[in-house]
């Protein structure tokens, strides 16, 4: 549905994109992870049509979106920026019916009850944007993303400095979006909200550092590992696994193992060998780093291949 | 066009929650419609002597020269209208100081309140933006203009000798407040909004638009000393002048419109 390939944009001499390639599928949501200056917004920018890339293409449907094309694309594009932008002294109803008249949309009335309906915003509809909570604008901000019904939903930290309940609200909405087919990508540093929503995600430092599932990128980067806990001798049977030619990690009540299905270090030929050595096991636990180690590691990698 | 409509309203919606941006504007257009009166009338009654007494009869005889309806008129009523015919070009000012804040603060105000982003997503033209623009300080800016052109008819109507204010629905006073106040308006407006596209902050975009009030306030100054006189063929040339101003503008304003620029270096 969206794809963009070898993406660059500069800035003077400051890279901010650089060959950045991804495609993003109808019905899926990918999120955008990088440290603050990663070229994040930027990146939704280009592909929202706000600025034009110095290098690479991006289409929409198979469409170019380029310059002399930019104003029709956009209208099938969605763009939540970081602020909700709302014009404050304006209603929640005339700002989204100036948003429906501007997206050329037949009856942007109707389209607007439509919205408020669908956001649960229909009591609020008459109050001025001023008097809203956080949530409230950035649920009125979606509406208006959401409006003109687009096929690509770009969201620029869609929660950020939203309360818990609030925040919850917003990650609901953006799986609704998965829900009706739209191709959705959600940049954010909450990697909690990630692992909520996203099917895939990409790591980008200017460069797109990685994309996959989360759980493929774990498997990538720590492959799998189990924690066996054992009721004494730990440093002993550690020692015998080891020279076995098991990976072991020792922790503070148990052993951590990498595991490999495929050869003689499964999980059960493990716990096997360690029953035969005489060890009491515990517990045995599928050991999964978080998406912060894999990110952390991910960005760790990248900077010193850069040095 | 109809993209022009709905950002059209949402700045005329926006501005009537905000009613306060027009007071400067009402107090200039109040000092601007007291002042010619207190010359031809406050001043004379003051201090108790006509205005033919004080030696300006020439003023009177060019009234009768230039303007029929003037005829009728006595010497004193005859000095009146010439008076409140050269204060038009001060009223003219008035819509100018309107909507100047307005247009000024058009395209920063909307980077400033972060409105800008979204606004730019949708598929809005640069032409269509700056044209709106333009029209939400350019309305109220009229609207100001024709409520203080019926003021300033209505007091004099009232205030000054029997006569004179029809002296003022002339061809040439007309014209100056019909043609030349709204392409002045537009133009200095236009000026704003293109300052605002480009300047840093709301009061560098309205510093240069009120150079347009510099030839006006000129205009003025030059017509009161006698040394210039708005005849019909310099009403004319001032108006194509104003027109092929106002055309460069928006083409200006269009290219110097940077969407990128102001997106990503405007703090």
């Amino acid at each position: 549905m969206l794809s963009a390939t070898r993406l660059g944009r500069r800035f003077g001499n400051r890279v901010a994109v650089d060959d950045l390639s991804l495609e993003i599928a109808r019905g899926e949501i990918v999120a955008l992870l990088g440290p603050n200056g990663a070229g994040k917004t930027t990146t939704l920018r280009l592909l929202s049509g706000l600025i034009a890339p110095s290098s690479g293409t991006i289409r929409i449907d198979g469409h170019p979106l380029d310059a002399r094309r930019a104003a029709g694309m956009r209208s099938r594009v969605g763009f939540l920026p970081e602020a909700p932008g709302l014009w404050e002294r304006l209603t929640v109803r005339q700002n989204l019916v100036t948003y429906a008249r501007l997206y050329g949309l037949r009856s942007p009335s109707s389209a607007v009850d439509a919205s408020l309906a669908l956001f649960d915003l229909r009591d609020r509809a008459g109050d001025s944007c001023v008097q809203l909570s956080k949530g409230l604008k950035q649920r009125v901000a979606l509406a208006r993303t959401l409006l003109h019904d687009p096929e690509v939903v770009l969201l620029d930290e869609p929660t950020s400095g939203l309360d818990p309940e609030s925040a919850r609200e917003v990650r609901r909405l953006v799986v609704r979006l998965r829900d009706e087919r739209r191709a959705v990508l959600i940049s954010t540093h909450n990697l909690d909200e990630v692992e909520r929503v996203a099917d895939r995600v990409a790591v980008l430092e200017k460069r797109l550092i990685a994309i996959d599932t989360p759980e493929a990128l774990r498997s990538r980067l720590f492959g799998r590992r189990v924690r066996i806990e054992l009721r004494a001798d730990l440093a002993r049977y550690a020692a015998a696994l080891q020279a076995q030619g098991a990976e072991v990690r020792v922790l503070e009540h148990g052993m951590s193992i990498a595991v490999d299905d495929a050869a003689a270090m499964s999980a059960s030929a493990l716990v096997k060998m360690l029953v035969s050595l005489g060890a009491e096991v515990e517990a045995v636990v599928p050991e999964e780093p978080s998406l912060e180690e894999v990110y952390l590691s991910l960005l760790r990698d990248q900077r010193s291949d850069t040095a | 066009m109809s993209r022009v409509r709905a950002l059209l309203a949402k700045d005329l919606a926006d501005l009537r929650q905000n009613p306060g941006v027009f007071v400067p504007a009402v107090l200039t257009s109040c000092i601007a419609l007291a002042l010619p009166f207190i010359v031809a009338i406050v001043v004379p009654a003051v201090f108790g002597e006509g205005l033919a007494d004080s030696g300006d009869l020439d003023l009177a005889r060019e009234m009768y020269r230039t303007r029929p309806a003037a005829r009728a008129l006595d010497a004193d009523g005859a000095i009146q209208a010439w008076v409140f015919e050269r204060f038009l070009v001060l009223l003219a000012l008035s819509p100018v100081a309107a909507s100047m804040s307005v247009a000024a603060y058009s395209v920063i105000g909307e980077k400033q309140a972060r409105t800008l982003e979204p606004l730019l997503a949708t598929p809005i033209t640069t032409v269509e933006l700056v044209a709106a623009k333009v029209l939400a300080s350019f309305v109220p800016a009229l609207t100001l203009a024709a409520a203080v052109f019926g003021c300033y008819l209505a007091g004099i109507q009232v205030f000054a000798r029997p006569g004179v204010a029809r002296t003022l629905l002339a061809p040439q006073p007309l014209a100056v407040m019909l043609l030349l106040t709204p392409l002045a308006s537009l133009a200095s407006l236009q000026l704003a909004v293109c300052a605002s596209a480009r300047a840093n902050d709301a009061r560098s975009a309205q510093q240069i638009g009120s150079l347009i009030v510099l030839p006006l306030g000129g205009l003025l100054v030059l017509q009161l000393m006698g040394a210039f006189e708005l005849t019909a063929m310099t009403l004319m040339a001032m108006a194509i002048g104003l027109a092929a101003l106002n055309a460069a503008l928006m083409w200006i304003s269009v290219v110097v419109f940077d969407r990128e620029s102001i997106l990503t270096r405007w703090k």
